[in-house]
C-alpha cells in the first residue's frame, strides 16, 4: 500500500512539470493569448522580486548564523533534556526540533548525524527523519514570502509558525512513539 | 515578535559564545601553554637541500586523552609533521589536519593561525641523533576565542550566502512567473480557483472568490504537496504579490497573509523526499516508512498553523496593526 502510494507520487511529482508547461502554455495557445510575449512580460519580474528579498534574507540569515555558531543550542538542548525525556521524546531529537524552523541546511545536517551515531531504522533515527519531513524553515519562508512584498511588520504571523512547528514536532514524536516503539 | 526573537538569536548567540570561549579559557581546554611529550617516527632526516624533518607524531589515544581529557582522540594518533628550524633556538613543527589527526586536534586546527594546519614549538633535534624514532616535547600554538571567531565568521558567510540564494532564485523565478502569466492571461487560474472555491472561502475569506491570488495560492501548495520546491516557491511569491495588492496597509502583513504562511510552514507533503533520500544513503532497510508519519506529522502542523492564525488575527493586539488605517 505505502510503496504504491509512493510510486504513484513520485510519478505525479515527475510529470508534474512537463504537465504544467504543456497545459499552462498550451491553454494560452488555445484561448489565443500571445503566448512568448506575455511569458517574458510575466517574467520581467523575476529578477526584481529576487533582489527584493535580499535584505530580509541577509537580516534573517545572519542572526540564525550567530545562533547556530555559538553553541547555543547545545546548550539549550542540555537544560530542556529532562523535560523532553518524560513526553517520550529522546533528548538527542530535541537538536533537531529546535534547528528545524531555524535553518533547512542545519537541521539535515542535524538528521544525518543522528542516523549515523544511532542508526537510521532506529527509534531516534525515524523520529529524527519524521520530524525532518513535518514541518518547513519557517524563517525562511518567512523572509522569502514576506520579503518579497515588502512586508516588515509580520503581524501574528511569528508565532503561528512557532505554533505550527511545535505542534508538527509533538505530532512526530507521538506518532512515531505509537507506532515504532 | 519577529524584533524579539531576532535580537534574541543574536544576543543569545553572542552571549552563549562568549561564555563557552571565558569556560574554555578558565578550564584551559585547549592546554595552551602545556608541554606535551610524543614520539616522533622520522620519514625524512634533513638534507643539505632541505633544511626541515618529515614524519608522523605518533601517540597512543590514552596518552593523549591523559593530557586533553576524555574523548579528544578516539583512536591512536597518527599525526603527519614537518619540522623546521627557525634558527631562534626553537623549532616549528607544522601538523596539517588529516585522517590520522585526534578530534580535538582537529577542531583546534580549525582555528589555528593557519587554519586547517596547527603548529607547536620543540626544542631543536639533534641531526646527529640515531634511530629511526625520537622523543620530542611540543608545546601546540595558543587557541583563544574559538566561538565567538566563530560567530564573527558565520555573520560574514551567512549574508553572503544570503545574497547567493537570492540571486539563484532569479532564473527560476523568471521562469514560473512567466509560465503563471501566461496562465492567468489564458483564463486557466480562474478555472482552477473557481473549482476550489469551497475550501477557498472558508480559508481565506478576505480574498475576493475568484481573486488571482487563490490561484497561485492553490498551484504553490500543490507543488509543495508534490515535493517541487523550484516551482513551489514562485508560486508562492506570486501569491503575496496578489495578496499584497489587497492589502490595505504595504509593509503590513494581512491575515490572509499569515493564513498562507501558515500552510507553508506548516510543509504538508505527500514524500518527503529528502528525509527519504538521507535514510536510503544511511543504510535504512525502508527508507520509506517515514512517509505516513511525515503526512500525519505535517498534516497536524499544518492544521495547527491554519488554526491558530484564525485565532490569533482576533487578538486586540494585532487587530490594531491593521485597523490603524481605517480609524
Amino acid at each position: 500500500m505505502s510503496e504504491a502510494f509512493r510510486t504513484l507520487v513520485n510519478a505525479a511529482a515527475v510529470v508534474a512539470i512537463p504537465l504544467m508547461f504543456v497545459l499552462f502554455l498550451g491553454w494560452g495557445v488555445v484561448r489565443k493569448v500571445k503566448v512568448y510575449e506575455v511569458f517574458v512580460e510575466g517574467a520581467k519580474e523575476g529578477f526584481a522580486t529576487a533582489v527584493r528579498i535580499i535584505p530580509y534574507l541577509v537580516a534573517m540569515l545572519v542572526a540564525i548564523g550567530i545562533f547556530r555558531a555559538s553553541g547555543a543550542l547545545d546548550l539549550i538542548t542540555r537544560l530542556l533534556a529532562p523535560v523532553t525525556s518524560f513526553i517520550g521524546m529522546p533528548p538527542e531529537t530535541l537538536a533537531m526540533a529546535f534547528m528545524r524552523p531555524l535553518s533547512g541546511s542545519g537541521s539535515l545536517g542535524v538528521m544525518t548525524e543522528l542516523m549515523k551515531v544511532h542508526g537510521a531504522d532506529s527509534l531516534i533515527g525515524v523520529m529524527a527523519s519524521t520530524m525532518y519531513g513535518s514541518s518547513e524553515t519557517t524563517f525562511y519562508v518567512l523572509a522569502v514570502y514576506f520579503g518579497s512584498v515588502g512586508i516588515r511588520n509580520t503581524r501574528h504571523a511569528v508565532p503561528v509558525g512557532l505554533i505550527a512547528d511545535a505542534v508538527g514536532m509533538l505530532a512526530a514524536v507521538w506518532v512515531v512513539n505509537l507506532l515504532f516503539r | 515578535m519577529l524584533n524579539y526573537i531576532w535580537i534574541s538569536l543574536i544576543v543569545l548567540g553572542i552571549l552563549v559564545a562568549a561564555g563557552n570561549d571565558a569556560a574554555d579559557e578558565m578550564e584551559n581546554t585547549y592546554r595552551n601553554g602545556v608541554p606535551l611529550d610524543v614520539r616522533f617516527e622520522i620519514a625524512k632526516r634533513p638534507t643539505p637541500l632541505r633544511s626541515t624533518w618529515e614524519g608522523t607524531i605518533v601517540l597512543s589515544a590514552a596518552e593523549f586523552n591523559s593530557l586533553y581529557g576524555p574523548g579528544s582522540a578516539d583512536s591512536a594518533v597518527d599525526q603527519p609533521a614537518t619540522i623546521s628550524a627557525d634558527g631562534s633556538g626553537r623549532s616549528t613543527v607544522t601538523m596539517a589536519a588529516g585522517p590520522g589527526t585526534p578530534r580535538l586536534w582537529a577542531e583546534m586546527a580549525r582555528h589555528a593561525a593557519d587554519p586547517g594546519r596547527l603548529a607547536a614549538t620543540t626544542p631543536p633535534l639533534n641531526p646527529a641523533a640515531e634511530g629511526t624514532a625520537l622523543p620530542l616535547r611540543i608545546v601546540v600554538e595558543p587557541i583563544r576565542f574559538v566561538r565567538l571567531k566563530a560567530v564573527t565568521s558565520a555573520a560574514i558567510d551567512y549574508a553572503a550566502a544570503a545574497v547567493n540564494i537570492s540571486i539563484g532564485l532569479i532564473g527560476v523565478m523568471a521562469l514560473w512567473l512567466g509560465v503563471m502569466k501566461v496562465a492567468e492571461e489564458a483564463g486557466l487560474l480562474r478555472i482552477i480557483t473557481r473549482a476550489l472555491t469551497p475550501l477557498t472561502r472558508r480559508l481565506f475569506p478576505d480574498v475576493p472568490p475568484d481573486h488571482p491570488a487563490l490561484g497561485a495560492m492553490i498551484m504553490n501548495i500543490a507543488a509543495n504537496m508534490l515535493g517541487l520546491n523550484n516551482a513551489a516557491t514562485p508560486m508562492g511569491l506570486k501569491a503575496m504579490e496578489e495578496l499584497n495588492k489587497l492589502n490595505p496597509r504595504l509593509g503590513t502583513a494581512t491575515n490572509a497573509m499569515v493564513t498562507f504562511l501558515a500552510i507553508n510552514t506548516g510543509g504538508l507533503v505527500l514524500i518527503p523526499a529528502t528525509a527519504i533520500a538521507v535514510r536510503a544513503a544511511a543504510g535504512s532497510a525502508n527508507p520509506g516508512i517515514i512517509i505516513g508519519t511525515s503526512i500525519i506529522g505535517s498534516g497536524c502542523a499544518t492544521i495547527a498553523g491554519i488554526a491558530s492564525s484564525r485565532l490569533l488575527q482576533r487578538l486586540p493586539r494585532y487587530r490594531r496593526q491593521v485597523e490603524a488605517d481605517h480609524e
